[in-house]
């Protein structure tokens, strides 16, 4: 089994590398936001029906708090991150909202790099306290004024974020095999 | 005055109770006095697997693809084949099906294109150590023999 | 003697440890509690976490499906349908009406096992034996339907992506009919050991109130949020594998108390039966599988699916790097987000309640902890 995939395929270095097939995302809610947050918003995309935006690290908090309070959209739906290790930023952070009201759901996309600390949405949204303890336990990435910023589902002891792309899940089993029966793991 | 009646003689709990009191002769017992009576399982459950044999030719059916090891989740078949020189056709040797990490999924009874593994009836395999899990095309062949106890 | 010594200590921190007959699974709290109130509380979640989104990076789609079921092993086949509609999405693949109102059926019946195990065990944990009996006895006439169908009782792997895998077998359709004619008069029974008894009002009013401000601030979703009385279901409002063609109704509670909770699933039970009375009768002809290409190579992207599964909504993010391996399967467990409501339940109550609680939001661990 594979345990390090190469992000898309090798190309020549002229072409830039692959990328979504998106549509650009242009109604009301997108104008609004373009306007009110101008520069920090990096794209606004339509992917297979799903809308999502990208945004910069330090704008996401005053978006949600935007979309919360201005849009209708009271609830957090996930918060979760996906590992790009060839990336310079290499945590792409997913918050997905979704409006009762207008029964729409959106994605706010935010790139972080290792080591940095987002700013925690527990202010905007209580739901977010156990997701973002997840995402910590999983990734490594802190948030910011979060009340209680431990592991959840790991045991306290446990060093490594399991989830990152160069923990490998056979090496983990080797290494425990190992430490706790004294065998050789079979796989 | 009827709430109050109600509420004195228990009348809602009474009521709960001849719900189970209808229940003193049942018509229809639901136990199953296993293992004096196994249970019938239906055709399609997937439960041992078993290497069919062409009931003709008495030869087996695998064709040695490696389809059913591709599409396995946890990698637990192993299929060695050899090149007959005669025939030009590959012929199977030895079939490694590791039934303790099995989670009987169904996919490498689905990948087959002969029939030849299939997942049938028996649930009964338990073995006495690990590497007896692990099933060599013999056992495969023949199917588990669990211990018939006389009753 | 220095003042407030320990003499005067009020508070006493209890753990409901990972063993419990009552906490369905492996969950550990801890209470603090003054006297027999509770006064706050703390999950310890993770004694069944076995690294499900890190299996699904290592496999290939087709491979990964019969992980899934494990995550909600009560109610194995949504996790399936959604993981399927997922994938389906990203593949842009349409699949056939017959598949799709099979899989209605299935998933409906999945429902009802699903409340039937969570109204046995509640009623256990509040104290009530006999409904467990019951209401496991209807749930064999379920599993002995999904054996038949798909060889599995419990991680039944029904679905494959873009359809089915096998056909129907014969007698499904009566023996569907005959579990429903079957099951609403026992419905009632249930109702009637339960709902008019005193000690169950007692037990379970006003207890674990969860108002629709909260519910939506915590992410409560589900007959929770149902309850509190949101007139909200993804089955209703963004319809998937052909729900907009049935006809049925939300039940809806009051105040979002235990008891309320309670009258939502059990009208659900009923409501499902009527999804798939309809379903069976308009069990349209033909092929049971979509055109999916043989090795499953979605275009890079991603998707969010979410689905009403029994529990809340459970929603998978997949994202697709274009190779046969998703690069990223984030299941969104209903029960991991229904949890932390927990503590906002709990403050004030009697031990005893927590019990109730915890009962009420209908959690099962294997979800919890993926």
């Amino acid at each position: 089994m594979p345990e390090q995939k190469a992000e898309g395929k090798p190309q020549p270095a002229a072409k830039a590398p692959p990328a979504m097939a998106v549509a650009p995302w242009d109604d009301e809610l997108a104008r609004s936001l373009k306007q009110r947050f101008g520069e920090q918003i990096t794209e606004l995309s339509v992917y297979l029906g799903q809308k999502f935006l990208v945004a910069k690290p330090e704008a996401v908090v005053p978006i949600l708090q935007y979309l919360n309070s201005e849009a209708a959209f009271d609830y957090l739906v996930d918060v979760t991150a996906v590992d790009y290790p060839s990336r310079a930023e290499r945590f792409e952070l997913i918050y997905i909202l979704y409006s009762f009201a207008r029964n729409e759901r959106i994605r706010i996309k935010t790139r972080v790099a290792e080591g940095a600390r987002p700013a925690s949405a527990t202010g905007v949204y209580p739901t977010a306290n156990w997701l973002e303890r997840e995402v910590f336990d999983m990734f490594g990435i802190e948030f910011a004024d979060h009340p209680d910023m431990r592991r959840i589902l790991m045991p306290e002891d446990w060093t490594g974020h399991p989830l990152r792309k160069d923990s490998s899940i056979l090496a983990m089993d080797h290494r425990w095999v190992k430490e706790h029966l004294g065998i050789d793991s079979g796989q | 005055m009827r709430k109050f009646l109600r509420t004195v003689l228990l009348i809602d709990l009474i009521e709960g109770l001849w719900v189970t009191f209808r229940y003193q002769r049942p018509k229809h017992i639901y136990t199953e006095q296993y293992p004096a009576e196994r249970p019938k399982v239906a055709e399609r459950f997937r439960g041992a697997p078993r290497l069919n044999i062409n009931p003709e030719t008495g030869e087996t059916l695998c064709i040695a693809c490696n389809l059913c090891a591709l599409a396995c989740p946890e990698n637990l078949i192993v299929v060695s084949s050899e090149r007959n020189e005669k025939t030009r056709r590959k012929e199977l040797t030895t079939f490694t099906y590791d039934t303790s990490r099995c989670m009987f999924c169904g996919l490498c009874e689905d990948a087959c294109p002969t029939d030849a593994l299939e997942l049938t009836q028996d649930f009964e395999l338990a073995a006495y150590s690990r590497e007896g899990a692990i099933w060599d095309r013999q056992m495969l062949e023949e199917g588990p023999r669990p211990t018939k106890y006389p009753y | 003697m220095p003042d407030g010594t320990y003499l005067d200590a009020t508070e006493l921190v209890l753990n409901m440890g990972p063993q419990h007959p009552s906490t369905h699974g492996v969950l550990r709290v801890i209470l603090k509690l003054d006297g027999e109130r509770v006064i706050g509380t703390e999950c310890v979640i993770g004694y069944l976490h076995r690294g499900v989104e890190k299996i699904g990076e290592n496999r290939t789609y087709a491979q990964f499906a019969p992980y899934v079921d494990r995550m909600d092993y009560v109610a194995s086949v949504s996790n399936g349908l959604g993981y399927c509609l997922a994938v389906e999405k990203l593949l842009s693949v349409e699949v056939p009406p017959r598949a799709q109102a099979v899989r209605v059926i299935l998933t409906e019946l999945n429902r009802i096992a699903s409340h039937l195990i969570w109204l046995g065990t509640h009623a256990l944990d509040v104290g009530a034996i006999t409904p467990l009996f019951y209401t496991m006895r209807e749930r064999e006439e379920i599993l002995k339907i999904y054996e038949k169908y798909c060889g599995a009782r419990l991680t039944t792997h029904a679905f494959r992506i873009g359809g089915l895998q096998y056909e129907l077998y014969e007698g499904f359709e009566d023996e569907v009919r005959a579990f429903c004619d079957m099951f609403l008069p026992k419905v009632d029974e249930y109702e009637e050991l339960l709902t008019g008894n005193r000690i169950w009002i007692a037990r379970l009013k006003n207890v674990g109130v969860l108002n629709a401000e909260d519910c939506k601030a915590y992410g409560v979703t589900g007959p929770m949020l149902r309850a509190a009385g949101v007139k909200w279901d993804l089955r209703k409002a963004q319809p998937y594998s052909g729900y907009e063609q049935y006809d049925f109704e939300i039940p809806t509670g009051v105040n979002g108390d235990s008891y309320d909770r309670y009258l939502v699933r059990i009208e659900e039970m009923r409501q499902s039966v009527r999804i798939i009375r309809q379903a069976v009768d308009r069990m349209p002809e033909g092929p049971i599988m979509g055109k999916v290409p043989k090795v499953i190579k979605p275009p890079l992207g991603e998707v969010y699916v979410s689905i009403e599964a029994p529990k809340g909504e459970l929603g998978y993010y997949i994202v697709s790097d274009g190779s046969t391996q998703p690069y990223r399967v984030r299941v969104r467990p209903p029960s991991f987000v229904n949890l932390q409501a927990l503590d906002k339940m709990c403050r004030g109550a009697l031990v005893a309640d927590v019990v109730v609680i915890i009962g009420t939001i209908d959690i099962v661990l294997g979800e919890v902890d993926r």
